[in-house]
């Protein structure tokens, strides 16, 4: 479904990436763990389209697809989700609105009809059940004066309406009390089947406790250093990052 | 009245000389001193000029090389509003009184249930000492200069005197019409809120007809004690039209104002708010909502005057500006000696949506007292990428996501307005003016 080739980036100046190699098949869930720093969310964010991240390097095929060559919305509607670290708040714009708007984008380039009203609404409240939102949020900004918890939230819930086939989380599990992480695992967890695939951005094997990975990558220094399987988050939690790093070194 | 005056030097500007011969054909009437006292001083002081403080981003010597002559007074008969005009519609309004050029036409009995309606004329006539009452000091402030040629020239008016509590907003349609090029119409508006009352009027200023006069327009609002106004002034006419408005508001103790002040439209828009504070607990909070489109100049002065203590004031501004246009905001708040424990905050947010247009803001305070909380904040910027790149991972098409960026920056301010049916009517304008309309309709 994804396939990640020699990628490099810059962001302001600053080579960020430097070669990531990476492949997600359909029905996989990936998670890419590493320290502070080290290109996880710059990597989330080139995928999904962000221009202001100069690609200096490699190539993104999604599909079959040129991702690289495709912008930001198109990505979106071609099924490609980031759910953002920290998601932007914009008030005045309803979420019921942005939300409806985003999933009829999606529609449209798929040749299906758009949702009426009605039809929306009772899809969004059946969503919004399953991610413990309260009704108000039907009638608030976009993450208008969201906790950070709510904020999660409602990233897992714009992707319970969008159902993406590739959903990549960029530290939803940041800033979640036990609740609200159990919350959020359920979420993504509802959407895990054979055709879709998910990638988590993660700095703790906490998350992974909830959602269980098929591989797991370091990523540091704008590489992917290691990969191997659940076995090896357990392992990073013991003993630290820097294990990776300095058995790359010998 | 002509043979009273005397200006020395005789006024140099083509404007000034027909605002002189203006005077000339006024009957005398029990305000004539002031009148006078007023136009002379106009004429001495002359145009303001970009060397006055507040107008230093607006230049007003194309205007004073016209010449002007009084817009015709015509009356309901003489001219029946178009039905387009209205911003609301029968039902969801308490009355609408029609103003054309500034001449009033009288509801039949002159009362509206809970509100006496006077003609200035008549008050002028029978009880001038009422009208002296509501007249501000004569000032030789140049954010007054306007309000200096309204006094000496205004013919009629209204005084709404509010007596009880209005459960439905009261509107104010201004319309502006004028068979030929070079004429002025000098609105004017007492507004006077009694103890307790409590009313939404809205001024709503249209254009008919071929010509739009300059209006210069002048609405006072004294608020009694515990009374409560939320008052609007909607700028709504043509590109050809120029307004030049002057707001003031007095406030007894415990008294509530909100006023929004709208513009949607006009070529050349000055608005100029004074609201004195002048008892203990009175409140206020403006809004100004300042669309610049095409080439549309806009020019906002705010003036807040704390002078008793615990007072409080909110003033909210948002700028947008397109095309070639060009939107001022100025505010200031003044906290005299002894408001103590006065509360004020000033917030202007612009939004620039084209490398032709400009947005400029300046925030002002002025404490002469102790104890004060006093908060301001200017900013303009372009709209912010972060919400834009939000929207198209979302899969919005990046001129929807724009759109609707710049509505949300607008639409904000639109959430404090209480009259859910005005608020709808100035949203649907509001929207035809910005980039991407029809997109936007479907998101209402």
């Amino acid at each position: 479904m994804l396939k990640i080739t020699d990628l490099s980036a810059r962001v302001a100046g600053k080579d960020i990436l430097k070669g990531v190699n990476l492949e997600v098949n359909a029905g996989e869930i990936h998670a890419i763990m590493g320290p502070n720093g080290s290109g996880k969310s710059t990597l989330a964010q080139v995928l999904a389209g962000r221009e202001d991240y100069e690609i200096t390097g490699g190539s993104v095929t999604y599909e079959g697809r040129d991702l690289l060559a495709m912008p930001a919305e198109e990505r979106a509607r071609a099924g490609l989700f980031l759910g953002f670290q920290y998601p932007v708040e914009i008030p005045g714009v309803n979420n019921v609105y942005l939300l409806k708007a985003a999933l009829n984008a999606k529609r449209k380039a798929a040749g299906e009809p758009e949702v009426d009203a009605y039809e929306f609404l009772t899809l969004i409240r059946q969503k919004m059940k399953v991610m413990h939102m309260s009704e108000s949020f039907l009638t608030r900004g976009v993450n208008e004066g969201f906790s950070g918890g709510e904020k999660k939230r409602n990233e897992i819930l714009q992707m319970l309406v969008l159902e993406p086939k590739l959903a990549i989380l960029d530290e939803t599990d940041s800033g979640l009390d036990i609740d609200a992480l159990k919350v959020v695992a359920a979420g993504v967890n509802s959407l895990n089947d054979p055709k879709r695939a998910i990638v988590l951005v993660t700095h703790y094997q906490r998350l992974l406790d909830y959602i269980v990975p098929d591989r797991i990558h370091v990523l540091s220094g704008g590489r992917i250093m290691k990969s191997g399987d659940r076995s090896l988050a357990h392992e990073l939690e013991r003993r630290g990052y820097d294990w990776v790093l300095e058995s790359q070194v010998a | 009245m002509s043979s009273i005056l005397h200006p020395s030097p005789l006024p140099q500007s083509a404007a000034l000389r027909s605002f002189a011969a203006q005077w000339g054909t006024r009957a005398a009437d029990p305000l004539l001193p002031l009148r006078e006292q007023a136009l002379q001083r106009f004429l001495k002081l002359g145009l303001p000029t970009t060397r006055d403080e507040t107008w230093r981003h607006t230049s007003l010597r194309a205007l004073a090389a016209q010449t002007f002559v009084d817009a015709p007074c015509k009356t309901r008969g003489e001219i029946e509003p178009n039905a387009s005009l209205a911003l609301l519609n029968k039902a969801d309004r308490a009355a609408s009184l029609l103003m054309v050029n500034g001449y009033p036409s009288m509801p039949p009995d002159g009362l509206i249930n809970g509100v006496e309606v006077y003609s200035l004329r008549d008050v002028a006539r029978l009880d001038p000492d009422t009208l002296l009452r509501f007249q501000e000091p004569l000032s030789d402030a140049d954010q007054q200069r306007w309000a200096l040629l309204n006094t000496a020239l205004y013919v009629d008016g209204l005084y709404l005197k509010i007596t009880s509590r209005l459960p439905m907003p009261l509107v104010i349609l201004h319309v502006a019409t004028a068979e030929g090029a070079g004429n002025i119409a000098y609105p004017r508006i007492i507004i006077e809120a009694t103890p307790g009352s409590s009313a939404t009027i809205i001024e709503h200023h249209v254009a008919q007809g071929e010509h739009t006069p300059l209006s210069n327009s002048n609405t006072h609002i004294a608020m009694r004690h515990d009374s409560q106004v939320e008052h609007y002034r909607v700028f709504a006419t043509g590109a050809d039209a120029t307004h030049m408005d002057s707001l003031t508001i007095r406030q007894d103790q415990g008294s509530q104002c909100k006023q929004f002040t709208i513009v949607l439209g006009g070529g050349l828009v000055r608005t100029t708010l004074e609201a004195h504070l002048d008892n203990p607990g009175a409140s206020l909070d403006s809004c100004a909502l300042l669309v610049g489109h095409q080439e549309r100049h806009v020019d906002c002065v705010n003036l807040v005057t704390h002078a008793a203590p615990d007072t409080r004031s909110n003033q909210t501004a948002r700028a947008i500006a397109s095309d070639t246009s060009r939107v001022i905001c100025n505010s200031k708040v003044i906290v005299n000696a002894g408001a103590m424990r006065a509360q004020s905050q000033q917030s202007c947010r612009g939004l620039l949506l084209s490398p032709a247009a400009e947005i400029d803001t300046r925030p002002q305070l002025e404490i002469h007292a102790d104890e004060v909380k006093c908060a301001h904040g200017a900013t303009t910027g372009r709209l912010d990428p972060n919400m834009l790149f939000y929207m198209l991972s979302r899969g919005l098409d990046r001129d929807t996501a724009q759109s609707l960026l710049v509505y949300a920056f607008l639409a904000d301010s639109l959430t404090g307005m209480s009259v859910a049916s005005a608020r709808a009517a100035i949203e649907i304008a509001l929207i035809a003016q910005l980039p991407d309309s029809q997109r936007l309709r479907n998101f209402r």
